[in-house]
């Protein structure tokens, strides 16, 4: 065991540890400023931020301190290493640091994005000397809008740590981004005709530690002391990105990545951090429908649920063998949970099926080479299977009825006859239903769909149910790597629209409200394969499933 | 719950000396006060419509949003008018400026639309202290009146043809002395003493030894 | 020329004449009753302007100026408005009651004229007669006894106006004016026993001709200068004016008994407040300062022409004196507290009233010079003063600070001993 003194407090390393100054005083709750330094990249140390003092302590008990100081991010520690961070020597240093950095950095923060989670603001306020000495005007770049399709570049803001530069060149591989000229006239920029377009360029916005890329998306949209922040799950693929909703007065603004290294790392991808629009979308469903010969009936929840109910059981006293419910990939474990109970209770002989999984080519890795190969080392993944909750939704099924049926399967007993009354429990984005499959429905005698958007089955139903998009509704996906995290419900949904949840549970008529950890501790108790949900709140990096295992490959089985 | 009773002071009412026992004293004293206020034939009252009343220089009113040189909106919709509002009556939808015209130029940003409910307003001026660039800044027009709630949500438009009314009126002038957003390397001269706002001679930013810097 | 002597001499025969001889007898009565209906009425209406014109001066202000030259007009377009506005009656109120309130009221107060006399009352008049009468009921005995009862009435209708709103503020408020007129009307009482005795005589009217008779120095304030401040002070209290208003007092009870009321219903309210002044105004001149008398001028012996329009002058402008002090003192005092206004009635003005009767009492029985009573108001109310700056006498109501005992307010010390 190594121990670090840092302000006069011990840390304890362990042996196999290699950390810098910085790391080590994050351990001892001491915050060491630094703009340029990033887990996840090399280290260049040009910011200067992170200078503090170092020395040793030696066996005997005295400590030889450097005489100059040393940036935190390039030191590594090792067993009796002393940092100080809160000598008059180091403040002095932070703070000839951040005049330094303002030297030319323009003070428009009332038009800057980045103002409010700004990290050039907050380390001014903490450490900043407060005023600047400079009496020469400032160096202003012009800006440069097109860095990629996404990003735009505030040149005069920009206080060169080249974490974007190195993300280009470490993370995706891909390096758009270069540092051109010297000294005063360094700026960022793109090679001519080689935009930063590439599946990961969303992070260098993050990664910017001041106003300088800005997302074109969300430039100006809002300013970022009004959102207000719920920690989610990225539904764009089966990596199951954390991820933070932004919104402000029930309307979605931005995603923004969470660090979880037992998810995806610090990062996200741009597929997923633009491609939410759809829960904005004008062809949501949102009121409930009730239909008979083509003409809406009712537009009631009050008066749909009794008549859902009636129709499933007339038509379960007509057929008794007859009836199925699909559920969609992009339901939760909660929601899988009770459709599937609610089926399997109103006939055992109910066909549960998962809807159309969605994959699209092979699985994306980062970083790539210079000929677009990825290399070796993996640092992050953008999955080809396309939805969130796969193995969550598998493994309710596989408890309830021992086997996995597939959606196709669903149809072919449709057109054969075998199936006439179906509940699908939709919530796929993208169109997950042909035309030519959708007039395979048309020979049900009840219809029953629970989705977000209009759908060539939606149009067809009988009933048709507004539910949720994943930003608002509690729940619970599961990645491909079997980590169960929770999603939380940042907004509303549009008018009528519900969390599906909430629908299933009122259809069911199941006793209380919807509560997600509830709900999880009965999955839990039912569902050995998901009995890591037991502990109710999966907290902010979610839960590992143990029996994972159990549901790996699933039998697959045909009607 | 109960007020302790350690808490309560006591206090004695202080005793009355013999012609305010009588309390008839009084009375009469009261009444000579009153009779003399009859009498004096003072009158402070303003005859409104016919005498317009003379408005202390710091009077709240009306907003208005101020022009740049350019007689563009001095508005850089920054939203802080909106975030320091108590009242949350002040609706910015903001913009990017028009990189390739040039008439803006020099702009990042300016405020797409630009709305005060006037009705939800309480005229604590917060506005006008949070807004960096001098913008919005509120008049002296008192008069407001309207017959429609939707009348008083005054847009963009509206607020600078209220700047554009009052500017000359010599009871609103611009207070600011600044057309663009400050650098802190040209923040060379504070004009703290403006005509309308008032900074006592020994207030401390009035007495800053080199402007922007305020020592202790 | 007949028509004016007959005018001028208050022998009004020419109005009887024409009537037919059924009607006679109802002839003047119905005059008067008309004239003072009218007259009041007016008066009232103008009693506000004038209220709200020295209420401005007194605070520096206008006062009404926009209708007619000077606001003249203002009780007009001030009438209009009552009359023309809606008249809200809630769903919640016992609607019989709440309408029947203001009329009652209004009732009593009118009521209560009836035996005030408003000039010289000649004397030996019968019915038929051509005689002006200058009072609705001449010859009652019992005037004064009359006056209090049915002023005793009139806090019926605060009452059901209150109780029928059905709101929880005019219910406090009838509560309250309830309980202060019932107090009152004690010392109101009281006050007047003393005059009751000095002259022998409950009748306004004679009472009024016993000063005249003995000139200036006949006036009863000379004698019983004490009753006067305790009935003027009572009188207010009755009329539930500032500073007694508390059954209304918009602070704490909104608008007190008629919260709900509205438009001419809340008019009429108004209307009976304003009687009442004029009333109290009436009797503290007739019952203390010798009503029409004024020497030189209107004797009983003056026998000149016209005559009467004088004495109805003398009279009206000693009324005007005491309607323009009871608003003046309306803005200059301030509102008392409930328990003030309780103690004021009970622990001053009641023994002050008794000890002033037994005193008038002393000096008839032993025919005392009635000038005695002069300087024994005088004393009694010196005494009286007196008396108040002592703190420590023994029906002081002061709420004093609970005495610490050593030892009481710590824990420790308990168990020392």
């Amino acid at each position: 065991m190594a121990t670090v003194l840092v302000n006069d407090k011990s840390v304890e390393i362990g042996p196999s540890e290699k950390l810098n100054c910085i790391q080590a005083a994050q351990r001892a709750g001491v915050e060491i400023p630094s703009y340029c330094w990033h887990p996840e990249m090399s280290v260049v140390a040009s910011c200067r931020m992170c200078l503090v003092e170092v020395g040793d302590k030696k066996p005997d008990g005295t400590i030889a301190m450097q005489p100059k100081l040393f940036p935190g991010c390039q030191t590594p520690v090792k067993d009796g290493t002393v940092i100080v961070s809160n000598s008059e020597k180091v403040k002095a240093a932070q703070k000839a640091t951040l005049e330094y950095l303002l030297l030319n950095h323009p003070l428009d923060c009332p038009v800057c994005d980045q103002a409010g989670e700004c990290g050039l603001q907050d380390y001014s306020y903490e450490f900043g000397r407060g005023y600047s000495r400079l009496q020469e005007p400032k160096n202003i770049k012009p800006d440069k809008d097109y860095i990629g399709d996404q990003i735009t570049l505030f040149t005069d803001r920009c206080i060169m740590c080249t974490r974007c530069v190195r993300f280009t060149r470490e993370i995706s591989g891909t390096a758009e981004l270069q540092v051109i000229s010297r000294g005063t006239h360094e700026e960022i920029d793109i090679f001519p005709g080689d935009p930063c377009n590439n599946k990961l360029a969303g992070n260098v916005v993050d990664l910017c530690p001041v106003g300088a890329l800005c997302s074109k998306d969300f430039l100006y949209e809002q300013r970022v002391w009004w959102l207000k922040t719920k920690n989610s799950v990225c539904p764009g693929c089966s990596t199951g990105c954390s991820i933070t909703v932004d919104q402000n007065e029930d309307v979605l603004y931005r995603l923004k990545p969470r660090v979880n290294e037992q998810a995806q790392g610090h990062f996200m991808c741009d597929e997923g951090r633009f491609g939410w629009k759809y829960v904005q979308s004008e062809k949501r469903l949102k009121r409930p429908e009730q239909r008979a010969n083509g003409q809406v009936v009712s537009r009631d929840w009050e008066t749909i649920f009794p008549a859902i109910r009636n129709a499933i059981r007339d038509s379960l006293i007509r057929s008794p063998n007859k009836f199925a419910a699909v559920i969609s990939p992009w339901a939760t474990v909660e929601e899988a949970y009770l459709l599937a109970t609610y089926a399997k209770k109103l006939s055992p002989h109910a066909k549960l099926a998962i809807g159309p999984v969605r994959v699209v080519g092979e699985d994306d890795l980062y970083p790539k080479d210079v000929h677009g190969k990825p290399e070796p080392k993996t640092k992050f993944t953008i999955r080809a299977e396309k939805c969130p909750n796969r193995r969550g939704v598998e493994a309710v099924m596989q408890q309830m009825q021992g086997s996995v049926i597939e959606f196709s399967s669903i149809l072919e007993g449709v057109s054969r006859g075998e199936i006439e009354a179906l509940y699908i429990l939709g919530g796929d984005p993208e169109g997950w239903i042909s035309d030519s499959d959708a007039t395979k429905l048309d020979k049900l005698k009840l219809l029953v769909v629970q989705d977000l958007l209009e759908s060539a089955a939606s149009r067809k139903a009988h009933f048709v149910l507004p539910g949720a998009a994943w930003a608002e509704k509690d729940g619970t996906f599961v990645n491909h790597n079997g980590l169960a995290q929770a999603i939380h419900r940042g907004v509303r949904g549009p008018e009528e629209a519900r969390p599906d949840g909430r629908i299933l549970m009122e259809l069911a008529e199941k006793k209380g409200m919807f509560h997600a950890p509830t709900l999880r501790k009965e999955i839990a108790g039912v569902v050995p394969a998901l009995a890591a949900l037991s502990v109710g709140e999966l907290g902010e990096l979610g839960v590992k499933l143990e029996q994972a295992a159990a549901v790996e490959k699933p039998q697959l089985q045909t009607v | 719950m109960a007020i302790n009773a350690k808490d309560v002071e006591w206090v004695e009412e202080t005793p009355m000396n013999f012609w305010e026992a009588t309390y008839l004293p009084a009375v009469f004293d009261g009444l000579l006060t009153t009779g003399a206020h009859v009498a004096n034939n003072r009158t402070v009252t303003e005859q409104y419509p016919e005498q317009q009343p003379k408005l202390p220089t710091h009077y709240r009113g009306v907003h208005r949003l101020n022009r740049d040189d350019k007689g563009r909106v001095k508005c850089v919709a920054c939203m802080m008018c909106a975030t320091a509002c108590p009242a949350h009556c002040i609706e910015i939808v903001a913009q990017d400026a028009p990189k390739d015209d040039p008439h803006w130029a020099d702009r990042d940003k300016f405020p797409k639309s630009f709305v005060i409910d006037e009705l939800k307003c309480i005229y604590c001026g917060m506005c006008e202290e949070a807004c960096p660039v001098d913008s919005i800044e509120l008049t002296h027009i008192y008069d407001l009146v309207g017959l429609t709630r939707q009348e008083m949500m005054f847009d963009k438009e509206k607020l600078l043809s209220v700047f554009d009314q009052t500017k000359d009126s010599g009871i609103d002038p611009i207070r600011t002395h600044k057309g663009k957003l400050g650098h802190a390397s040209d923040f060379t001269d504070l004009h703290t003493l403006g005509p309308a706002t008032t900074v006592r001679a020994d207030d401390r930013s009035a007495k800053a030894v080199s402007s922007g810097v305020i020592s202790n | 020329m007949q028509f004016i002597n007959d005018f001028l001499s208050g022998q009004w025969n020419w109005i009887v004449g024409m009537l037919p001889e059924a009607a006679k007898p109802y002839a003047m009565p119905g005059l008067v009753i008309f004239i003072v209906l009218n007259v009041t009425l007016g008066a009232c209406s103008y009693l506000i302007l004038l209220e709200r014109k020295l209420s401005a001066w007194m605070q520096d202000r206008l006062g009404p100026n926009r209708v007619g030259p000077m606001g003249l007009l203002q009780p007009v377009a001030d009438m209009l408005k009552l009359l023309l506005k809606e008249d809200v009656i809630p769903g919640h109120v016992n609607k019989f009651l709440f309408v029947l309130a203001p009329g009652i009221s209004v009732f009593t107060t009118f009521l209560a004229f009836a035996v005030v006399p408003f000039g010289p009352v000649p004397k030996g008049l019968t019915a038929g007669d051509g005689q002006f009468p200058f009072i609705i009921a001449p010859g009652i005995d019992l005037g004064v006894v009359f006056i209090f009862a049915i002023g005793s009435l009139a806090v019926y209708g605060i009452i059901l106006g209150g109780w029928a709103s059905n709101n929880k503020y005019s219910a406090l408020g009838c509560l309250r004016a309830s309980a202060q007129v019932v107090s009152y009307e004690i010392p109101l009482g009281m006050s007047v026993v003393g005059l009751a005795l000095l002259c022998g005589t409950m009748s306004i009217e004679k009472i009024l001709l016993f000063q005249a008779e003995r000139g200036i120095y006949g006036w009863n304030i000379w004698y019983q200068p004490l009753a006067c401040v305790i009935f003027f002070i009572a009188a207010m209290a009755e009329a539930q004016r500032l500073p007694f208003d508390l059954a209304e007092c918009e602070q704490e009870l909104i608008g007190g008994w008629h919260t709900e009321y509205s438009a001419m219903k809340w008019g009429l309210f108004f209307l009976a407040e304003y009687t009442h002044v004029i009333t109290i105004s009436f009797l503290t001149s007739i019952l203390f300062f010798g009503g029409w008398h004024l020497p030189f001028i209107a004797e009983t012996t003056s026998n000149y022409s016209g005559v009467w329009m004088v004495k109805v002058g003398v009279l009206l402008a000693k009324v005007s004196v005491f309607i323009v002090v009871i608003q003046m003192l309306r803005w200059t005092i301030p509102r008392f507290r409930f328990d003030q206004l309780m103690s004021l009635a009970w622990l001053c003005l009641i023994p002050l009233a008794m000890v002033n009767i037994v005193m008038v009492m002393v000096v008839k029985q032993f025919e005392l010079n009635e000038w005695w009573l002069l300087p024994g108001s005088a004393a009694i109310f010196l005494a009286a003063g007196l008396m108040g700056t002592q703190s420590t006498k023994p029906f002081a109501r002061r709420v004093a600070a609970p005495i610490e005992t050593p030892g009481h307010g710590g824990h420790g010390h308990a168990h020392a001993h």
